[in-house]
């Protein structure tokens, strides 16, 4: 046996409470002889009503009279302290997420590297910019052009609920809060229960005023009785809005527990593709853009809701599909060497061998034109090439992807419009005027996002996640009419 | 005599055996391979994509292992069908709709494969026993490999008064604990034998009665097939607490078969005193514990999913793929539950939540 490190680390961040009256539960990662002992703490329902109290008071005294600019600069501090290799945040970061999330090192510290650039002041403008035309109405009443003024308002509390698998997944709607001024509670994803904490913690660090304006907590998935379900419960009764991340089973069963005048906004799996057109597809375009579709199906292991299941690919071009379909193996295979995809456990490795064999044994049964695995069974990819329409479905992720040749693009749109529910990210490789051709037939079908092949897995700052508004979604408006304005006027002390 | 009857007699006089050598398993093991290989067109076609072959097939382990899916996809038969033939189907729980299909053109191999076993393993050198049978019967259920084994089970090794207690009304709860009684009267033991879930509902309707026997020495349980959603799922160490506390039948008599459609052999415990029990099987099958992508054996001491070599599945295909997790122990191996496929933990889209979502 290979001699085990041990390291022992508090997740989460409870301003107010001492971590002495709580009980703590640990999780344990394990991974290539490095284990990793994470404290992840179980609140009673009295304590959680203290944290939750604490917490909107001190949103109430600082977080929503502060200027947005105020809160940009800090978040904007912060980020950059994440940014710098040397800043022990980073450090901690880099040492301890690839070992709990057990992908490579270099694929988590570039997918950060990545995350973090979105975020900066410049970019978290640009983001209240798309929601907000003029982004003055989340610190006051800004007069409106029909008439009168408008303000927006956060949440009064609001819950983020995280899902594992994708590092530091907890920024977007962490940053979300606070560009609306919300006092935020975030419950930890136990595959991943580390990054929220820090960052609330850098915060407080970077700008004090923040410190009691967020909390991070934990409670056991699924339990329905005890302490921390009490906890829970408080949570959910507390919070007006709340922002989940996971399945759709998972949220399907929190929302049951929300009050139905909480707001609701779930962001559930889904089932990303790719399309080849010809253009892309002569000797010199081909393989470079079989190299940007395999770092899409590497990034994180196919485990973000943007990661490609499927590529359609044109027929037609000097690079047939099938020649396409080898490129990307041999890219795949290329960027193992790089960033190596994170070794399987028995059950993930008995999916994707599931998923393997239904296609082997599909292929006797057909004329030749149903699926077929290119490269060896065992290497850590595998890419299936298909000559036949295949629709658009999920593979056993984990770097496994579907090729399919089509005589053209146009006739994939209705298999993708078949998994309308799961629809998101395309990315395409397709000239300028099939891109807007293209994009307005997946529009309709329900895609909501059009990446370049190779930038699926990097959404840009202030994308619309799902189609829908990050920030807009949370803010109720306030408004006083015109005739409010009007009538206020005869009752100044300087009407005549 | 055709080459399938010569190799079904050397068969049943292998089964006969009390035991094999290494080298005999693997003599059997490869005529088969042969056979099912020149005969099995699917299964043929599978091995070339695997590279093997008669020539290159060296020992039994190099037997390429199909996956218990392909029993659904395709039909995997040596001789072709014929209207005698008995075809057991899986039960469909699974989680994918098609249901597994194993073609059985005559049943002796079978047949003398679970009476074996399970003189030794269950019957433990008693002849005959009372029996009663928590399951339907093969007439209710003709597809259902385990309604066959119980019937073997009852006709070969049960008194004439032996009787099924699962009728087109359900569970006969009353004609049961008027057996029950008489076994306690007579100290005559009793053996009762059906599916996990079947033993389930009996205990929870003894325990709504408030009733509870103590069996006299000797009676025993039989009990496989787990849950399949058609009751509470219990923890192991319940479920046979129970059977003692509620039956009087110690754990050491509490044996529970693990059984496949896909197979023609079963495996045993030597009861359930202490779980989880080891199971093994007769000689005319071996098992691997296998790491599922490379279908490389496992190193020792780490769980691996179970592919079995059943040598009586001489029409299908001789060695299989499960979708069980198993570890290695003294005299057999654990089985450790199913390995489903972990869920994605992140926002990506897996195939057994989408497939659920399509079917809800």
């Amino acid at each position: 046996m290979i001699p085990q490190t041990a390291e022992r680390m508090r997740a989460g961040y409870l301003p107010g409470l001492d971590a002495n009256q709580l009980r703590w539960q640990v999780l344990v990662f394990e991974r290539a002889g490095k284990r990793l002992e994470v404290e992840v703490p179980l609140l009673s329902g009295a304590q959680m009503q203290a944290l939750t109290e604490r917490v909107r008071a001190a949103a109430q005294r600082q977080l929503q009279s502060m200027p947005l600019a105020e809160i940009v600069g800090a978040i904007d501090r912060a980020i950059a302290r994440l940014l710098d290799p040397a800043d022990p945040y980073r450090r901690q970061i880099d040492a301890c997420l690839p070992p709990v999330c057990g992908y490579d090192a270099a694929m988590v510290r570039l997918g950060l590297n990545g995350l973090f650039k979105t975020f900066r002041a410049p970019q978290l403008w640009r983001f209240i910019g798309e929601d907000f035309a003029n982004p003055a109405v989340l610190d006051g009443f800004v007069p409106a052009i029909k008439g009168g003024a408008v303000r927006a308002y956060g949440p009064g509390l609001l819950l983020h609920s995280w899902a594992g698998n994708v590092p530091a997944l907890s920024l977007w709607s962490l940053v979300c809060g606070l560009l609306v001024k919300a006092p935020s509670v975030g419950k930890l994803a136990s595959a991943e229960p580390l990054f929220a904490g820090w960052f609330a913690r850098l915060l407080a660090e970077v700008h004090p005023p923040l410190a009691d304006c967020l909390a991070v907590v934990w409670w056991p998935g699924g339990a329905q009785t005890g302490d921390s379900a009490e906890g829970a419960q408080v949570l959910y009764a507390e919070a007006d809005t709340v922002m989940a991340y996971g399945s759709n089973q998972t949220l399907a069963a929190l929302r049951q527990q929300l009050p139905v005048t909480t707001r609701f906004l779930p962001h559930g799996h889904k089932l990303g593709f790719g399309m080849v057109g010809r253009a892309a597809l002569d000797a010199v375009k081909a393989p470079a853009n079989a190299r940007l579709a395999a770092w899409d199906v590497m990034r994180y292991d196919q485990q973000g809701c943007y990661s490609p299941h499927v590529f359609y690919v044109e027929r037609g071009a000097t690079v047939s599909p099938r020649a396409f379909a080898a490129y990307l193996a041999a890219e795949l295979a290329n960027l193992q060497q790089r960033f190596a995809r994170r070794p399987l456990d028995l059950e993930e490795g008995a999916g994707l061998a599931r998923w393997q064999q239904s296609l082997e044994w599909r292929a006797p049964a057909d004329d030749g034109a149903a699926p077929q695995l290119i490269g060896p069974a065992d290497a850590p990819w595998s890419v299936a090439y298909s000559d036949s329409l295949e629709p658009l479905a999920p593979t056993a992720l984990y770097r496994s992807i579907v090729v399919v040749g089509v005589d053209n693009l146009d006739g994939v749109v209705p298999l993708v419009a078949a998994q309308r529910d799961y629809l998101q990210t395309a990315g395409l490789a397709v000239g300028p005027e099939d891109l807007y051709r293209l994009a307005g037939l997946l529009g309709a079908a329900g895609v909501t996002r059009i990446s370049a092949l190779g930038a699926m897995g990097v959404p840009e700052a202030g994308w619309h996640h799902d189609g829908r508004f990050s920030l807009l979604d949370l803010v109720r408006m306030t408004e006083i009419d015109a005739a409010a304005e009007a009538a206020a006027q005869p009752l100044a002390r300087y009407a005549d | 005599m055709d080459k399938a009857d010569t190799l079904v007699a050397d068969l049943l006089a292998f089964i006969a055996m009390d035991g094999c050598t290494d080298d005999q398993f693997d003599q059997l093991a490869l005529r088969l391979f042969a056979y099912q290989y020149a005969s099995n067109t699917p299964f043929r076609s599978f091995c070339q994509r695997r590279g093997a072959s008669p020539r290159t097939v060296k020992t039994w382990s190099d037997i390429p292992a199909v996956p218990i899916d392909a029993f659904k996809a395709l039909e995997l038969r040596s001789e072709p069908s014929s209207p005698t033939e008995r075809v057991f189907m899986t039960s469909g729980t699974t989680g994918r709709a098609a249901r597994g299909r194993h073609f059985h053109p005559a049943l002796q191999v079978y047949d003398l494969s679970m009476q074996q076993h399970f003189a030794t393993r269950f019957m433990q050198g008693t002849a005959r026993m009372p029996m009663g049978i928590l399951f339907p019967d093969e007439v209710t259920m003709p597809n259902s490999s385990l309604a066959h084994y119980l019937a073997l089970a009852k006709s070969a090794f049960g008194t004439p008064e032996s009787r099924y207690f699962l009728g087109p009304e359900g569970l006969d709860m009353d004609g049961l604990c008027a057996v029950l009684e008489a076994a306690e009267r007579t100290g005559q033991p009793y053996a009762l034998l059906g599916a996990s879930f079947s033993l389930v509902h009996v205990m929870d309707a003894l325990r709504a009665q408030g009733r509870r026997f103590q069996l006299p020495a000797g009676s025993r349980i039989l009990d496989t097939g787990g849950y399949k959603g058609q009751s509470r799922e219990l923890p192991l160490a319940d479920f046979y607490a129970g059977l003692t506390e509620l039956l009087g039948v110690p754990p050491e008599l509490c044996i529970n078969m693990y059984g496949m459609t896909e197979l023609s052999t079963q495996f045993y415990d030597n009861g359930n005193a202490s779980l989880p029990s080891v199971k093994s099987g007769p000689h005319w099958i071996r098992s691997r514990l296998v790491e599922p992508v490379s279908g490389r054996s496992v190193a020792p001491g780490e769980r691996g999913i179970l592919v079995h070599c059943d040598l009586a599945n001489y029409n299908a295909v001789s060695t299989i793929l499960t979708e069980d997790v198993g570890l290695w122990a003294d005299g057999g191996f654990l089985l450790l539950g199913r390995a489903e496929g972990a869920a994605a933990k992140g926002c990506s889209l897996a195939v057994d939540e989408f497939v659920q979502a399509a079917r809800a």
